[in-house]
């Protein structure tokens, strides 16, 4: 027994030394990483980082909307607030909400893209429709009703996004399930005598799950880019600061036309550089995972 | 014949998915919400808040209190006859409000639009042809960042240097506001002048995608047998790339703008926020902020219906255009 | 001399080196020569015929050798010259694959109507009825040039693009595998009109395959590449009657013979090298049943037996 579970981990190592060494291969990839990290550090260690406490309601009005000088990093807000602070802070949510909504896309996604590769006909017909279906009502304006009937929290915006995001994973784990279904290894696994459910789960479901990885990192992106343009149009939790909500009261207070540059550049760069890192990555897992993209 | 077969396969897939969106429609205005009485019944006449007596009878108008199935047929009915309510705002049937203003969206998503394929079509050639070089790497840096730019942000900076910094153009809306046209001409052009900065903006969010997209698609093409072949029959490179291959590449062209219309619709509705450029999107972001539901959900009904009829369309074009599709596979030696 | 070429080194540039795809080959032709190019795949043929063409991807890189077609050095020529009087004039092919050579949108009469006008300035009736002409050759019905190329079945592909490559008049005429994805029967039709098209019209052709009994076929001069370099070539009678290299040796005994006795299959143990770091002296030493050490040291020359038969080996040369 002790053999058998050696030669398992032995296997996954190789396999993971060697993806590794691929990706660090990767100039994107770890262009990617690098842009990542520094964000990531930013968000999460904000509170050390910034030398003002992030508040609602507590900022000097005397030092309203001021541009960037020596005491204000990147200027100040309507309130008087640190808007270096804010950014800082913000990235949290954004990147959380970025998180979870592609987790959680990404679960749904894996689960229909299973079932409607694995068992086919009806399941299928009926996932693939649902799927088309979703595709061809546009994104934002579905996201929009349903924000407006659910109300605007922190996990309704999670829900919304997530609830629309899974259709790509979806047809990218069915056209993968349909391709590994026609390998042997699966019909001698029937043969033995294995349950569906334990081939979906112990057999498929790893090989599926690097093309998962790949997509996730994609979509955490696409649901960072989402979320700003929720928050934006006033959807988001307005007791939450994420950067598109920091977009969003700049745009409100009137910063375009007063031309408070400071209040709408940077937010919007932090939104570009880490939907960017996240698209340089996932560019790069994809390239190392997926079997089509390897010809190129 | 095979054309007519696919056709009538791809109307009915369309009838179906039409069909599904009402239903979809219907569910998430009565029955999502925890309470469905307000997003139907308008909470307020006028200024005062509605009595329970009088909301009590406009909810027995309305049907809300008859089981579910029932008010799903009177629903059908309604949408089926153009009835989509009025507004609980302004005293004005909700497809007056937008039939007013689907006009400036069409004129906006259309040039923007225009633009941005004509635009990822020619560089997408380009870059593909010269894979590798300069003008690639440059053109797919530049759509990758375009792309991840969040599309309200991209209108704002271009506002913030070309109207609020440079003064070139107007701030919002269609025409200046108070401002006396002599004639038709003075108007399309003032029109036109504030048309232009929303325009670049529309055309630039869309760049990104649709370039990198032409690109992958061209490069494709570019690597088939047959533009080998003509290669080595001696074709100049000009033809084949702009005979040879482009045919073939715009196939997959016409089912990738049909996929992205949901996008591009996307897109719209937050360049018309950023630029109050008074479009159905620019509707639908003041209907959100005055719970005004019936426009809300009128809107939402209106361009879903749109973008799967723009669909089917795509899908017919599709079909002329691919000889595979439109001879069929008949004949055979 | 129709076709000259000379210490042709073709390599491809790849991140982990040099793929020494083409190492020092030599071939000539005379007209009416039909030469087979056999070998396995990867070893080397269709980059020759690339190379041959000026058509490497751009990862490819000729460094040393000239190839010279009718007189006319083809690697030093302007790509404006080449264009306009060699490619499909004097010198054109058929594909691998040739299925996925013909454009799927465009109808195939006017394909080769394309074709056509690219080298000879007709009006488009004058076109058509030379299409018309070229279709009754190579045995399609006239009529179907109005078809698209995917309500052709795949034998009348192959001879579309065989009619195709004859647009010009062309002095030689290159074919890789143009039967390897027919079937059997199908096969034989189309190598039977290769057959005419080479009596009727003296055409030369190279035939590129990995299929012997295709080069027995139709060839009267037989060249055979192992790893980038060519083991033995020569007319075809004496290299399939009298190989000498043991590698031709290998290839050709393992055809069972309808007529003959069960023998036993001798396959070539091992596999073909990696011609990023091919083995030091011969490359095919590693698999050779008759390896001496020279040969794992010194790269053998191309050595003339008797009478147009070469071959390079140690075994034999001596």
């Amino acid at each position: 027994m002790i053999k058998i579970t050696e030669t398992k981990l032995s296997f996954y190592k190789k396999r993971i030394k060697s993806f590794v060494g691929r990706f660090l291969e990767s100039r994107l990839g770890l262009i990617g990483v690098f842009i990542l990290v520094f964000f990531i550090f930013i968000s999460v260690f904000a509170n050390y980082l910034s030398s003002y406490p992030i508040s609602a309601t507590k900022g000097n009005p005397r030092d309203r909307l001021l541009p960037p000088n020596r005491k204000y990093l990147l200027g100040t807000d309507e309130m008087g607030r640190d808007l270096a602070t804010q950014i800082m802070y913000g990235g949290r949510i954004s990147l959380a909400v970025g998180f979870l909504a592609a987790i959680i896309s990404g679960v749904i996604g894996t689960a229909v893209g299973l079932a409607a590769g694995y068992f086919r006909g009806r399941v299928e017909d009926l996932f693939m429709r649902i799927t088309d279906i979703i595709l061809v009502i546009p994104g934002l304006p579905l996201m929009i009703v349903l924000a407006a009937i659910l109300g605007t929290s922190f996990w309704n915006i999670i829900l919304v996004i997530s609830v629309i995001g899974w259709t790509g994973t979806a047809r990218v784990v069915r056209a993968q399930v349909l391709s590994l279904k026609e390998r042997p290894f699966i019909e001698s696994v029937k043969a033995i005598g294995a349950s569906d459910f334990r081939i979906l789960l112990y057999h498929l479901l790893p090989n599926v799950f690097p093309l998962i990885v790949a997509q996730m990192v994609l979509r955490i992106g696409n649901a960072i880019l989402t979320e700003a343009s929720l928050s934006f149009l006033g959807l988001g939790d307005p007791t939450i600061i994420s950067w598109g909500m920091i977009l969003h009261w700049a745009f409100s207070v009137g910063a375009l036309s007063a031309n408070y540059w400071w209040y709408i550049i940077p937010p919007g760069i932090c939104i570009t550089l880490v939907a960017l890192g996240f698209t340089f990555v996932g560019y790069a897992l994809d390239q190392i995972v997926n079997p089509r993209m390897r010809m190129r | 014949m095979g054309m007519r077969d696919y056709i009538l396969r791809r109307a009915f897939s369309c009838v179906i998915t039409i069909f599904a969106v009402i239903t979809i429609n219907f569910f998430l205005f009565r029955v999502m919400p925890a309470n469905p009485v307000d997003i139907l019944v308008s909470p307020l006449q006028g200024m005062e808040r509605l009595s329970q007596s009088v909301r009590e009878q406009m909810i027995k108008d309305l049907g809300l209190d008859k089981p579910l199935w029932e008010q799903y047929i009177f629903y059908l009915k309604d949408v089926l006859t153009g009835n989509f309510g009025k507004s609980f705002i302004v005293p004005r049937n909700v497809l007056d409000i937008i039939g007013e203003r689907f006009v400036n969206t069409m004129v906006l998503m259309f040039t923007g639009n225009v633009v941005s394929i004509f635009l990822a079509i020619v560089l997408g050639v380009i870059a593909a042809w010269k894979r590798g070089g300069k003008f690639d790497i440059s053109s797919l840096i530049s759509a990758l960042t375009l792309s991840s730019m969040p599309m309200f942000w991209v209108g704002g900076i271009i506002l913030l240097i070309f109207s609020v910094r440079l003064d070139w153009f107007p701030l919002y809306g269609t025409v200046s506001i108070g401002a006396r046209h002599a004639n038709f001409f003075e108007y399309i052009a003032d029109y036109g002048h504030h048309l232009i900065l929303p325009a670049i903006t529309t055309a630039l969010v869309n760049f990104g995608g649709l370039f990198l997209i032409m690109r992958s698609s061209l490069l494709d093409v570019f690597t088939e047998d047959y533009i080998q072949t003509s290669r080595a029959i001696g074709i100049q490179n000009r033809t084949i790339i702009f005979k040879n291959a482009l045919r073939n590449a715009m196939l997959p062209l016409i089912t990738i703008v049909a996929i992205r219309l949901g996008f591009m619709v996307s897109g719209a509705v937050l360049t018309e926020t950023v630029f109050s450029w008074p479009g159905l999107g620019l509707t639908i972001y003041n209907s959100v902020n005055t719970r005004d539901y019936p426009v809300l959900q009128g809107i939402f009904l209106i361009i879903t219906i749109i973008v799967v009829l723009t669909n089917f369309i795509a899908d017919v074009i599709y079909g002329y255009a691919d000889p595979r599709i439109r001879v069929g596979t008949n004949s055979r030696g | 001399m129709l076709l000259d070429v000379k210490d042709l080194k073709t390599y491809f540039e790849t991140r982990s080196g040099y793929v020494k795809a083409v190492d020092n080959i030599s071939l000539d032709m005379e007209r009416g020569d039909v030469l087979g190019l056999a070998g396995e795949s990867g070893c080397g043929k269709t980059t020759t015929m690339l190379a041959i063409m000026r058509l490497l991807p751009s990862n490819g890189r000729v460094l040393n050798g000239s190839i010279h077609l009718d007189g006319l050095d083809l690697l030093n020529m302007e790509e404006e010259q080449l264009r306009q009087d060699v490619r499909w004039k004097k010198l054109s092919m058929v594909f691998q694959g040739a299925m996925n050579a013909l454009n799927p949108v465009f109808r195939v009469g006017d394909q080769l109507v394309q074709a056509i006008r690219v080298h000879e300035n007709v009006n488009k009736e004058k076109a058509l009825k030379r299409v018309e002409e070229l279709f009754t050759l190579v045995g399609i019905d006239p009529k179907r040039a109005t078809n698209y190329p995917h309500e052709f079945s795949g034998g009348m592909k192959q001879r579309a693009v065989i009619a195709l490559s004859l647009i010009c008049n062309p002095d030689l005429l290159i074919a890789d595998e143009p039967v390897t994805a027919l079937d059997v029967i199908v096969q034989a039709q189309i190598l039977e009109l290769i057959r005419d098209l080479r009596d009727k019209l003296g055409l030369s052709m190279i035939m590129i395959t990995h299929d012997l009994s295709v080069i027995a076929d139709v060839c009267n001069k037989a060249a055979i590449m192992y790893a980038g370099k060519i083991v033995e070539k020569g007319d075809i009678v004496t290299v399939f009657k009298h190989p000498e290299h043991p590698y031709s040796q290998g290839l050709l005994t393992n055809y069972p013979s309808i007529k003959g006795g069960k023998t036993k299959f001798k396959p070539i143990k091992g596999r073909p090298p990696n011609l990023i770091q091919p083995p030091p002296g011969c490359r095919f030493h590693p698999r050779c049943p008759y390896a001496m050490d020279i040969c794992k040291k010194e790269e053998p020359e191309m050595v003339e037996l008797e009478g147009g038969h070469f071959i390079s080996c140690h075994l034999k040369t001596r």
